[in-house]
């Protein structure tokens, strides 16, 4: 195999192109996703057992911490089937959790097939149900596996009657395995081979390939990754992109094994990378469609639907002059996660710094995370926030994505905000302190389905915004973290909102105002400005902390003065360390943000997601 | 004038007359003890203009580190062995004392080369741990005549020796006093028996009195006891009754620190080269629930009850954590805060020669290695560190030490530096006031919040 592979790279073997197969994995967080493909990796030997470590295709640091898949990623395998010939497979990994669909969806439409993981113990999972929903809306072919069926507590007889009654997949298609143990796998792969249908696309017409991903490399610029929809792409040719107009000699066309390994050429259904040598990332754009300069498809592939921002958030430099710096680090993110929006904001309390939108609160975590890690940065983010739209007196309809820019509400006719549709699946005990969060949440129950004897899908409809504030966190610690979900929005619906403003030292902080229903306003004023006074360290004055409507003071809270900060302490004549320790003290103030006289901490702008249930 | 050799203006000058007398130890190496005067610079530490030379100079105090106690406190962090290594047929001290008489001899080798023989005599000697107590009367007698014969000893020199209170460790005082030492600081931390346990102390209340009786008949003339605050579930009533008790025994000196539990492995102070050591898994579970039983609040109000009450005793708070009876500062930490040349010998010791700031890594294998080689090798300086202070972060220091003296600084000198914006910042806040001698220092609020204008200085 491992000759054959050579051959491969040199670019002298090309697979024919009824002998390709296009997939991603779909499966629930945790369900065995990326063991699964740690051992197809291993078992096509496209990565050698000296090289093998787990979750190989999650290079990302922050995806190695979390256990989890932030990115789509590529890589091509080559199977010699029972059949005697060679396939090659390329496998696309996927996100796992409800904030990365929109990343999922995009990788399905590079793919015939996807292998659908379900854990043997835990069943069908919320998102299990989304990921499946997406991948028959693109009309793929779907291999399901139940895995971990090594696992003392695994029932896959109750997990295949699952898989029957809510999915309508046929026992007999289930393909049982242990990704952790190397059970099945092989059965996977022949799957892979005998129901996936090979890609279509003419090798010999005008070239389309569709740019599904891209990274920025330091050396080769802008790397884009592509699915050959039609034609034949080599090495050298002259490129155009067909929605930025661009045009450039290819530096380099290659496959992902998964580090990136050159070929000569790829023809129609494939997939692989191609370094453009192009610089500006504008021009090479994931969803638009890669042709030949020297002979363009007549028209582009259909390319991708924005994705939707859910979540708001203002994202600001702890220092103002890293302004720039994190104006140029959003744009070389953006290349490589085109989910999220950006555009310059400012504030009075944090200066300059950008309004970002956001799939979701994991991917706001993730993409802050990424800003600061890959690009050196210390960042402040704001509370998030819906988009609400905003019905003016005798006036036009705004959308307000910040709650400190609604108009003074004697201009305001209606507020409407974003709804979404819950599902939750849990074991039936939760089902009475769930519907309790949900109510608290202002949710509307819309119905239940038993999926068997002991679990229940719960649907609900509720406003977004109430999802957005640690509902996830508490739907775990009220089932044991038995319970997952998932959300689709809906529509706006008007409601009696109110903003609700901060004042720290008398000012008010702009980055802590909140839209929230009128009924909630008071608790939350009152959650909210404890919370600061624990987050706001004691200064050396006295610090009030006010919330208010309007000019309404609805709570308050103050923070004492402080009364000791010395070194006290026998250092006899260790004079560096007693420095040293000031330095520290220094460095601790300067990570704070000054408004005013108030020296305000980073997680103070996000206490708002710390507050627990009342 | 040996006297002269602690220029601390406006504090007053100690008297050979007016402190406790002073063993003549023999000032062989120092003859011309005027010249101390001039080594020691200007008696005010006013911040040096960026630019100005920071001039080495040959030590006029010597820290003696001996780094083993009975047993460990968990929160101190000084660097200290305990229990078999400390007494018994396994003790490491004899050989640890051969070590320290090496280590003696390099220095003093080293400055002889430097400076010359004829260098000025040291003004204080300071026998600390660890337990230094712990040595025997004659070890403690080696020690100061080789320190008086190669380093030289002013006429009155102050020679502390750090001591127990408890019957176990407090030593031979007597022995200590014929062998020289004239001032002795008890380890008493607390006069409370609830507060010794929590605190994890071998000796009770009653032990502290007898061991001033010992050491007042032994003709110790002046006597430093160490007391904590912020002490985790104390009370502003035991803290008051610790500080009446302390004051009933008749303290010429009393050093009242905060219990302070930093934390050396996250410092980063305790690698292989370090200066500290890691703190043991039980020190850091101590540590980490004690931190939770304190309260700056009630250390506020403990600090200024000492403020008060002290002063009405007659004593002086020459520094943020020392108060002394006329006569009795510490000329040893004196030079600490003027930032007067000192050397230090012994494992973890740091020493500062006006220029660089230098210290002995904390590992007493390593101290040992170097000091007395296998196979008759010549010994060696141990390892350690330097950090030469360039002349902005001298600036500093000597704002920072200055202000921590009641002394404080020249008002015109200092405002006009480049830290005056920050120290007149501290003026207008109340954190620093001027006094008739136009000079600028801490308020007691300015003490207890001093780290607030320090921390803008660094």
């Amino acid at each position: 195999m491992a000759r054959l592979a050579d051959r491969l790279h040199s670019g002298v073997v090309t697979i024919p192109q009824d002998r390709l197969r296009n997939f991603s994995i779909i499966a629930h967080i945790d369900h065995g996703k990326s063991t699964l493909a740690d051992r197809l990796l291993e078992v096509t030997h496209t990565v050698e057992g000296r090289q093998m470590m787990s979750q190989v295709l999650d290079s990302m640091d922050l995806e190695r911490e979390k256990g989890i898949t932030i990115k789509a990623r590529a890589v091509r395998l080559e199977y010699l089937a029972k059949d005697g010939l060679v396939y090659g497979l390329n496998l696309i990994d996927t996100p796992g959790h409800v904030d990365f669909s929109y990343e999922v969806s995009r990788s399905l439409q590079a793919c015939e097939g996807a292998i659908l993981v379900v854990d043997a113990a835990q069943g069908i999972e919320a998102q299990t149900l989304a990921n499946v929903h997406l991948a028959l809306k693109e009309g793929l072919t779907i291999v399901p596996v139940i895995n971990k069926i090594d696992l003392p507590s695994a029932q896959p007889e109750v997990v295949m009657e699952e898989l029957e009654n809510i999915l309508a997949i046929p026992r007999e298609e289930v393909i049982l395995a242990s990704a952790k143990e190397g059970i099945g796998i092989v059965d996977i792969l022949e799957a892979v081979v005998a129901r996936i249908p090979p890609p279509k696309g003419d090798p010999e017409a005008p070239l389309k390939a569709l740019i599904f991903d891209s990274h920025y490399d330091a050396y080769k610029g802008v790397i884009n990754y592509v699915r050959l929809a039609a034609g034949t792409l080599h090495a050298h040719d002259r490129i155009r992109l067909m929605a930025s107009g661009a045009e450039s000699e290819m530096l380099e066309l290659g496959v992902f094994r998964p580090q990136l390994v050159p070929v000569q050429l790829l023809v129609a259904g494939e997939v692989g990378y191609a370094a453009t040598g192009l610089k500006n990332v504008r021009e090479a754009q994931v969803g638009d469609t890669l042709t030949s300069a020297v002979r363009p498809a007549a028209e582009a592939l259909p390319g991708y639907q924005e994705a939707k921002s859910l979540v708001f958030a203002g994202l600001y430099p702890l220092s103002g002059e890293d302004y720039p710096l994190l104006r140029d680090a959003l744009e070389k993110l953006h290349l490589n996660d085109a989910s999220f929006t950006y555009e310059p904001e400012s504030s009075v309390a944090l200066g300059f710094g950008f309004r970002c939108g956001f799939l979701g609160l994991l991917h706001m975590e993730i993409v802050q995370e990424r800003l600061e890690r890959e690009f050196s940065l210390d960042l402040i983010a704001s509370a998030p926030s819906v988009e609400y739209q905003v019905q003016l007196i005798h006036g036009p309809v705004i959308t307000i994505d910040n709650p400190s820019l609604l108009p003074s509400s004697g201009t305001i006719e209606e507020i409407r905000e974003p709804w979404v549709r819950l599902s939750i699946v849990t074991p039936s005990t939760y089902i009475g302190p769930l519907m309790e969060l949900a109510t608290n949440r202002r949710g509307a129950f819309e119905g239940m389905d038993y999926l068997d004897p002991q679990r229940v899908l719960l649907k609900f409809e509720l406003p977004l915004a109430e999802l957005i504030v640690d509902f996830y966190d508490q739907l775990k610690s009220r089932t044991a973290g038995y319970a997952s979900m998932d959300y689709e929005e809906t529509d706006y619906r008007a409601a009696n909102l109110v903003k609700v403003d901060i004042m720290v030292n008398g000012e008010p902080v702009d980055a802590l105002s909140l839209i929230c229903h009128r009924d909630k306003a008071q608790s939350l004023g009152r959650q909210l400005t404890e919370r600061l006074k624990i987050l706001i360290p004691r200064q050396m004055f006295e610090i009030p902390i006010q919330a208010a409507i309007g000019s309404n003071v609805i709570a308050r809270e103050t923070v004492r003065a402080m009364r000791k900060n010395v070194l006290a302490k026998c250092y006899g004549g260790d004079i560096s360390r007693k420095r040293k320790l000031l330095e520290k003290q220094k460095e601790g103030k300067q990570r704070m943000k000054r408004v005013g006289s108030v020296e305000i901490p980073q997680e103070a702008f996000l206490a708002i997601l710390g507050m627990g249930e009342e | 004038m040996t006297a002269g050799a602690l220029p601390a203006e406006p504090i007053e000058p100690i008297e050979p007359g007016a402190g406790p007398p002073r063993p003549d130890l023999g000032a062989t190496g120092a003859t011309d003890t005027t010249t101390s005067v001039s080594l020691a610079q200007s008696p005010d530490p006013v911040p040096a203009a960026p630019g100005a030379a920071q001039l080495a100079a040959p030590p006029v105090a010597l820290y003696v580190h001996v780094p083993f106690c009975v047993s460990l406190c968990p929160y101190c962090d000084f660097v200290v062995y305990a229990g078999a290594l400390a007494r018994g047929p396994r003790s490491q001290v004899a050989p640890f004392v051969e070590a320290l008489t090496a280590e003696l001899r390099l220095r003093a080798d080293a400055l002889d080369e430097r400076w010359g023989s004829a260098r000025p005599a040291l003004g204080s000697v300071y026998l600390g741990g660890g337990t230094p107590s712990l040595l025997a009367a004659g070890a403690v007698g080696g020690l100061l005549e080789l320190i008086a014969r190669r380093f030289g000893m002013a006429a009155g020199a102050e020679i502390t020796l750090e001591a127990n209170p408890g019957p176990d460790d407090r030593g031979d005082l007597a022995g200590f006093a014929a062998a020289g030492v004239n001032r002795v600081s008890f380890g008493v931390q607390s006069l409370d028996p609830t507060e010794l346990r929590a605190l994890g102390r071998r000796h009770e209340p009653h032990d502290v009195a007898a061991a001033v009786d010992l050491a007042r008949g032994a003709g110790i003339a002046s006597l430093n006891l160490d007391l904590l605050y912020d002490i985790p579930g104390g009370t502003h009533d035991r803290w008051a009754a610790s500080l009446d008790a302390a004051l009933a025994l008749g303290p010429d000196h009393l050093s009242l620190y905060s219990l302070t539990l930093d934390d050396p492995d996250a410092e980063g102070l305790t690698g292989p080269g370090g200066d500290h050591l890691p703190a043991t898994a039980g020190a850091r579970r101590w540590r980490e629930r004690a931190r939770a039983r304190q309260d700056d609040d009630r250390a506020a109000d403990q600090y200024r009850l000492a403020v008060e009450r002290l002063a009405t005793a007659g004593f002086r708070g020459y520094e943020i954590s020392n108060w002394a009876r006329p006569g009795h500062e510490s000329r040893h930490n004196l030079a600490y805060w003027q930032r007067l040349p000192y050397e230090a010998v012994g494992p973890g010791g740091h020493a500062f020669d006006g220029a660089t700031r230098r210290w002995n890594a904390a590992r007493l294998d390593a101290y040992q290695a170097a000091l007395r080689p296998i196979g008759g090798a010549r010994p060696r300086l141990p390892p350690g560190g330097a950090e030469p202070l360039d002349n902005a972060t001298a600036a500093v220091e000597a704002v920072i030490l200055g202000l921590r003296l009641d002394s404080g600084l020249s008002r015109q000198a200092a405002l006009a530096g480049p830290l005056g914006p920050h120290l007149a910042w501290a003026l207008d806040r109340g954190l620093l006031t001027e006094t008739a001698g136009d000079r600028i220092v801490l308020t007691t609020d300015g003490r207890l919040l001093s780290n607030e204008l320090f921390a803008r200085l660094v």
